[in-house]
């Protein structure tokens, strides 16, 4: 079975939270000083995408669409154990979700997939929006937010996640689409010493023009114009004091309000 | 893998758990190897350790999460192979570590584990904070960064990122300034010293933050390192010039000794209190230095010094060590080392702990809370004890 | 500017509530640009919510399928992209749910529309549509703006609306369409419900929630203290079901329970959408959080910005103290 896995890189801001600024140009955050890596979703998908090809053999493919400081992304992917990897050389930082979709499906298009399967959101932009596109344009039948997944001959069950807890699930015929929620395995640790070996082996790098697009084919519908901070604290009141104070004032504000 | 490409395979079939890592003097104390004494059980001693681990090498068990645990609680402290009667007792931890490296190979380790090397990794701490906040510690201080000064102040990740050991970096810095001390520190251009990421098995990682770092204070022209932690001294005195980096290495309390020595740290404001004092295993076990921290410590007027009944070469570790103070397989339990040891140290009588080591101190400042102990008993580190007393 | 379609949800006999929210936002960009509203509820007895949202909007078109009980994406994307198609909306609105996530972005490129997903608002100003988003996280809010050509599908996040009272009377269309699963690619098989838990975070009256900030399952400890204190239970965002810490019946959020507390409080807890959309019934939200700028202060009543290793304990004892 031959697995396609679409990744990104991402800013890692989760513990970075209180020094996230937005950038001079006022269209992104700040990258400056902050470790990119790859997308927390994305890395389920892998490992997904790996075991199944560990199990039934083929091949597995990581695909990422971005600039060449995006060959480190791959070249984790193809630490994990990913048999190739493919760059379209593009930065696409400042396309619409279409437009990237656009060139995601003609490039999952020329490679073998019976399975392609994307980490269900960014931790960036977070649209969720990438995986049905493709799904749509290719003609695949796809599930979004899957968190359990068996492959059977030539369909794949899956379970995906909806609201309070419950369960979709659904059979579906390969080839498929599928967008991986995290959760549904732990993925494996890459060694640096896999990783050292890693940087020996090819990337894959393509361009819109080999891929027969241009420009017209990748026109935005949706513009961004502007990025700011959220508001710190927008209605919380904020309780001052080093943590024995403030812990004091809180414990004494929930027994005024009755809640103790 | 098979046992045939293991390292130590000619010899860890030597181990016929005799038990002298796990009961040294006598059967009624357990407390000797920190894991044993957290979970009584054989497995979690380094000769049942090394017995799973052949087993596990020989394909006659599966590998599961909580082999992995088991094989990742060993705090690597080292007080089996001082009490270990057979020849090959300096490599018993070694071959747990071993060990540690085909699973980290493999990507077969525990959640907490693959946590902390994800963020050494990423972040170069285990803590997975931005770099930039690297620098905090100082921050508002007259500590400057190395440029060509005497020695470079190595902090570490636990003295740049963790609250209490900030202040213990900082502290040290004020006492070697007082002390004419010529130092610099790297602040956002330090990275982790690489010696719990080795420990827990992952070479490739120590081998290229040690390489880093080596080329790093190459091109500083660093030619001595003062280190906070005893855990960054021991990864640079023993194993960075095997990778081509020889470095002048003191662990801090050395250098204060030296001061003190020399005279150069007018200690007159004395310290009045009964003091024990903690051996930290990167120091004390690893490295054979137990005097300098001692004889600083004598030499402040006012400190009487009292020895715990396990001290030098038979102290109990923290639970700190082999990245413990991290992934904390060995914590939440009375029984956990810690709390042990900050029993030990109530027992000796003393009203303040020294400690050498930012690991310990968290470690112990932690237990002595959960033992309601910390009214009566303080935690200081060296330096701290040093800068109250200067005058 | 062009009318607006309103796509309205449904499962086990409910009414999704962001689709009201949706509906309250089509009728009041209606009301300032022009337009109508249609809402559109596709499903086996889809009939029975016409009236309820028929006094939002002008329209209400009652797609009765037989083939399924509630509203999964598959056919309802064929049904919709044939109603888009002859009706030609200029917006079509949809909650930012699991059922838009599997839709819209399919639909979008079938009818070559535009989509923005996850919105926090939505305005129409000068003959051109905008949005805000709220990328990394929340941490920052980003403004898109349409190119005035296309279709627009825009999804919007739950509680991010609120719903208007209305009592118009709209008129109700019921359409028959037997729509077959796509040449059985893609076969619907059924739901599975969530696993009763061991505590029933739902019904508590103090839920004392843990993140990502917890760091350690051993850390855990702290907020059962706190719990006990207060008299409350222990619940969780995600991230703390996905590192096995706790059972997935403990989980707080979108993808886990709705609360209903006098308190919660939140520890550690970023404040992400998919979380802080399980608290909208809460009475007291208490955040404690290292980051001014976290999300869940824009949520919480009273706040915290703090090491939740030192605010917590200290925070027990008090309570503590107080209750003695």
């Amino acid at each position: 079975m031959n697995v396609v896995v679409a990744i990104k890189k991402v800013v890692d801001t989760s513990e970075a939270a209180d020094v996230v600024e937005v950038d001079a140009a006022g269209k992104d955050i700040s990258k400056a000083g902050l470790v990119s890596r790859l997308n927390d979703w994305d890395g389920y998908a892998l490992e997904e995408g790996l075991r199944w090809r560990e199990k039934l053999g083929g091949t597995a493919t990581a695909l990422t669409v971005g600039p060449r400081d995006w060959d480190d992304v791959l070249r984790t992917a193809l630490a994990m154990g990913a048999d190739a990897a493919v760059r379209v050389d593009e930065d696409a930082a400042s396309m619409d979700c279409r437009s990237v979709a656009r060139i995601l499906a003609t490039a999952i298009g020329k490679l073998p997939h019976d399975l392609v399967l994307f980490g269900a959101q960014s931790e960036d932009f977070g649209s969720a929006q990438l995986g049905p596109m493709v799904a749509q344009m290719l003609g695949l039948p796809h599930a979004t937010l899957v968190v359990g997944l068996d492959v059977n001959d030539d369909r794949v069950h899956v379970s995906r996640e909806i609201e309070g807890g419950a369960r979709e699930l659904y059979t579906l015929t390969l080839p498929a689409l599928l967008t991986i929620q995290t959760g549904l395995n732990r993925p494996r640790y890459v060694s640096f010493s896999r990783i050292k070996r890693a940087r020996e082996k090819e990337i894959g790098v393509t361009t819109l023009h080999e891929l027969g697009l241009s420009s017209a084919d990748l026109v935005p519908s949706v513009t961004l114009e502007r990025l700011e901070l959220t508001p710190a604290g927008r209605r919380a009141m904020l309780i001052s004091g080093n943590p024995e104070e403030a812990a004091g004032a809180l414990a004494t504000l929930l027994k005024e309000s009755g809640v103790i | 893998m098979s046992l045939a490409d293991y390292r130590y395979r000619d010899l860890i079939h030597r181990c016929f758990r005799c038990g002298y890592c796990k009961f040294p003097t006598s059967y009624l104390d357990v407390n000797n190897c920190p894991a044993y004494a957290r979970y009584r059980l054989e497995s979690y001693s380094t000769g049942g350790r090394l017995w799973l681990i052949r087993a596990w090498l020989n394909d006659e068990m599966e590998w599961t999460d909580h082999l992995a645990e088991i094989v990742f609680s060993c705090a690597t402290c080292k007080n089996c192979t001082e009490q270990c009667p057979l020849p090959f007792s300096q490599d018993i931890v070694n071959m747990i570590v071993a060990a540690r490296c085909e699973m980290v190979e493999r990507g077969l380790m525990p959640a907490a584990v693959q946590q902390f090397l994800e963020n050494v990794q990423r972040h170069g701490n285990p803590y997975g904070a931005p770099r930039s906040k690297r620098a905090e510690w100082f921050q508002g201080t007259d500590v400057e960064q190395y440029d060509g000064q005497e020695y470079l102040y190595y902090v570490g990740c636990v003295g740049s990122y963790d609250t209490r050991a900030r202040e213990t970096a900082r502290t040290l810095a004020h006492v070697l300034k007082r002390g004419g001390v010529s130092f610099g520190v790297l602040g956002d251009r330090e990275s982790c010293d690489g010696n719990d990421v080795a420990k827990l098995g992952e070479e490739g990682l120590f081998e290229s933050l040690a390489e880093e770092n080596i080329e790093q204070f190459k091109e500083l022209g660093v030619t001595k390192v003062v280190t906070l932690s005893p855990h960054a001294y021991n990864a640079m005195r023993n194993d960075y010039p095997s990778l081509n980096g020889t470095f002048e290495v003191f662990h801090y309390t050395q250098l204060l000794n030296e001061l003190i020595k020399k005279g150069t740290l007018d200690l007159s404001r004395g310290f009045d209190a009964r003091v024990t004092y903690h051996d930290p295993c990167f120091l004390g076990r690893w490295n054979g230095e137990y005097e300098a921290p001692r004889a600083a410590l004598r030499a402040v007027p006012g400190i009487e010094l009292v020895e715990m009944e396990r001290s030098r070469a038979d102290t109990l570790c923290c639970g700190g060590g082999g990245g413990n103070f991290y992934t904390d397989f060995l914590g939440g339990s009375e029984d956990s080392p810690a709390r042990i040891r900050i029993r030990q140290a109530r027992d000796s009588g003393a009203q303040v702990v020294a400690v050498a080591c930012p690991n310990c101190m968290t470690m112990l400042e932690d237990a002595a809370k959960a033992e309601r102990l910390d009214e009566s008993l303080s935690i200081r580190d060296v330096s701290e004890i040093v800068a109250s007393a200067l005058e | 500017m062009g009318d607006i379609l309103v796509v309205a949800e449904h499962r086990g006999g409910q009414l999704a509530a962001v689709s009201l929210e949706m509906l309250s936002k089509g009728r009041e960009l209606a009301n300032h640009c022009g337009g109508q509203v249609a809402a559109v509820v596709i499903g086996k007895d889809a009939d029975r919510y016409a009236r309820r949202l028929a006094q939002h909007a002008d329209t209400v078109v009652v797609v009765d399928h037989h083939g399924l009980e509630d509203s999964p994406a598959e056919p309802s994307q064929r049904v919709l992209s044939s109603i888009v198609s002859e009706r030609k909306p200029k917006l079509v609105l949809m909650g930012h749910t699991s059922f838009a996530m599997d839709l819209a972005p399919a639909l979008a490129v079938e009818l070559g529309a535009a989509l923005a997903t996850d919105c926090l608002d939505v305005s129409a100003r000068d003959g051109v549509f905008r949005v805000t988003t709220a990328p990394y996280n929340g941490k920052v809010r980003a403004v898109y703006a349409f190119a005035p050509s296309d279709i627009i599908i825009v999804t919007g996040r739950a509680g991010s609306f609120p719903v208007e009272q209305a009592q118009g009377q709209g008129d109700i269309e019921v359409l028959e369409y037997d729509v077959e699963q796509d040449g059985q690619r893609k076969v619907f098989e059924g739901y599975v419900e969530p696993e009763a838990s061991d505590v029933d975070i739902a019904q508590a009256k103090v839920v004392v929630s843990v993140g990502r900030g917890i760091k350690d399952s051993d850390k855990l400890e702290l907020a059962e203290e706190l719990a006990s204190a207060l008299g409350g239970v222990v619940a969780c965002s995600r991230p703390i079901v996905d590192y096995g810490w706790l059972p997935a019946g403990r989980q707080v959020g979108q993808s886990g329970k709705t609360v209903t507390p006098k308190l919660y409080v939140a520890l550690g807890i970023s404040g992400a959408f998919q979380h802080v959309v399980g608290l909208t019934g809460a009475k007291m939200i208490v955040a404690v959080n290292k980051d001014p700028h976290a999300p869940i202060f824009g949520v919480a009543d009273y706040g915290i910005v703090g090491d939740l290793f030192e605010v917590v304990p200290a925070l027990t004892q008090k309570v503590r103290e107080l209750k003695a």
